[in-house]
């Protein structure tokens, strides 16, 4: 049998002719903003990645207090090139994340999240803040000096939010401080839980995007410009296959020459070593942390920073309702808010790094 | 009940349910800067340190914090044999001279699909798709 007549037998079997014409049939508009399509297909190339580097280290990967640092350690020294595994599995959460992040901007700029792709975005958000999760999650499970004095600062965060802030910081460590419970706990919701939630979302998400189409520049929709179109199938794809190929030669020539090393065994007894700094993702917030004063009046200042951050996250995913005309007013706001935003985010992140 | 005097209540709730500051004086909380590596210090580490004063029993760890052989030094990544090491540079070779050949080829295959669909190939005369203002050939 022909690998056409193969191709055949599975589309026939499984029903997947719809889903071909579909394909076909499907029209991606080309305009100056289209660049920002393929954001989109090459976080899915990175989860991919994260996913088989993901699951080659959770064969070696023991998540004990005994067997943590060990295993990393055998994984890094014994296996073959488990080094490279590493470090392209760390290196692919910095691209997944700066990936989803750069397609987020590019959305909240040219207004894609206006009527009627309001969930798109918010599913949009939240995988996001589940890939951010997945980072803070994956950060403690080497079990280093680094990751552990992090995981006490970032799990001690929570504790300033009313209410409820007490108990999500004893739910994350398992108990009052970071120890071998906490480090299960991280691997399962890095291992399990998270990704059942992003694969949940990613879902609707993609389910979406297909549904609503492209979306068009906000002034070719207002001005109803007919823009010229290419099919996904194959034109698009193919163009898409050319970003995969340097993006993955980039990926694994970055992951080659700047392995992560591994820090000391973390020791529950011993003082946070001098330093302690989280991943990149997260700098802008522990500097916001770091700028407020201890006290501001009757409330600690940690908890006026949390309170601030929680509002801009609330805002943030309620944006396609908070803009709902972006062609007007609300829209040049929300415009220079995400400048100001990129730039804060920048600037409190080299700051952190000084 | 209007906006404004929502928003008053519900600012007084969260004032009310806020951590209270700490208080001033020697005492008070580190500043802000300092604070992860306060947090950092182990709880257990202080409890341990006036244990022995107050209560010389003995105190059973959980065995969860049992601590295993500590490794002081860091370790860096590198290649376990030479022929790791060749492997390596052989394959990051390899692998950008491949990428180089796919995206000469898949180049020309994008240029030839832009054609085929230039050319209405695929379309009944009748079809819809006509009236697309055609984008420009890759590289055009």
């Amino acid at each position: 049998m022909s690998a056409r007549g193969i191709l055949g037998w599975f589309v026939d079997r499984f029903g997947l002719k719809p889903i071909l014409d579909y394909m076909h049939k499907k029209e991606v508009p080309q305009h100056h903003h289209t660049i920002w399509y393929y954001t989109g297909s090459s976080i899915l190339l990175f989860l991919v990645l994260q996913i088989v580097t993901g699951i080659l280290l959770a064969l070696y990967y023991k998540p004990t207090l005994e067997g943590a640092t060990a295993s990393v350690e055998r994984i890094m020294t014994e296996l073959p090139l488990g080094w490279l595994v590493r470090s392209i599995h760390s290196w692919g959460a910095t691209f997944m994340i700066a990936t989803v992040m750069v397609h987020l901007l590019a959305i909240w700029f040219t207004k894609s999240y206006r009527k009627p792709r309001e969930v798109t975005w918010m599913t949009g958000f939240l995988l996001l803040v589940f890939s951010m999760m997945f980072g803070f999650t994956g950060y403690l499970l080497p079990w280093d000096d680094l990751s552990l004095a992090a995981t006490k600062v970032g799990t001690n965060i929570p504790r300033a939010i009313p209410v409820v802030g007490a108990w999500v910081t004893q739910f994350l460590r398992g108990g009052d401080d970071v120890t071998g419970d906490t480090l299960t706990r991280f691997f399962i919701l890095h291992v399990c839980v998270f990704p059942l939630l992003i694969f949940a979302v990613l879902a609707v998400h993609i389910i979406l995007v297909q549904k609503e189409g492209m979306s068009l520049p906000l002034k070719a929709e207002i001005e109803k410009k007919k823009l010229p179109w290419l099919p996904f199938w194959p034109n698009f794809v193919l163009r898409e296959t050319m970003i995969w190929l340097v993006l993955l030669g980039v990926l694994l020539s970055i992951s080659i020459l700047f392995a992560p090393s591994l820090a000391p065994t973390a020791d529950l007894m011993s003082p946070a070593p001098e330093g302690v700094k989280p991943e990149w993702y997260f700098l802008f917030l522990f500097q916001t942390l770091k700028i407020f004063p201890a006290n501001m009046g009757p409330v600690t200042g940690e908890f006026v920073a949390v309170v601030l951050i929680l509002l801009a996250v609330v805002a943030i995913f309620f944006l396609p309702f908070l803009d709902p005309k972006p062609q007007g007013r609300s829209g040049k706001i929300v415009t220079y808010a995400g400048i100001l935003g990129v730039i804060y985010a920048v600037v409190m992140s080299i700051w952190s790094l000084l | 009940m209007n906006a404004r005097r929502a928003l008053i209540i519900v600012t007084a709730l969260v004032l009310a349910l806020a951590p209270p500051a700490a208080p001033a004086g020697p005492q008070a909380a580190p500043a802000a800067a300092d604070r992860p590596a306060v947090a950092a210090k182990p709880d257990a580490a202080a409890q341990a340190a006036a244990a022995p004063a107050a209560k010389p029993a003995v105190t059973k760890k959980p065995a969860a914090n049992k601590v295993p052989v500590k490794r002081t030094e860091e370790i860096l990544p590198a290649f376990q044999t030479p022929k790791e090491k060749t492997a390596v540079i052989v394959f990051y070779v390899w692998l950008w001279l491949s990428i180089g050949v796919l995206l000469y080829f898949l180049r020309w295959w994008v240029q030839e699909a832009d054609r085929v669909f230039r050319a209405r190939f695929y379309e009944p005369a009748e079809s819809p798709r006509k009236d697309n203002p055609m984008p420009p050939l890759l590289g055009e």
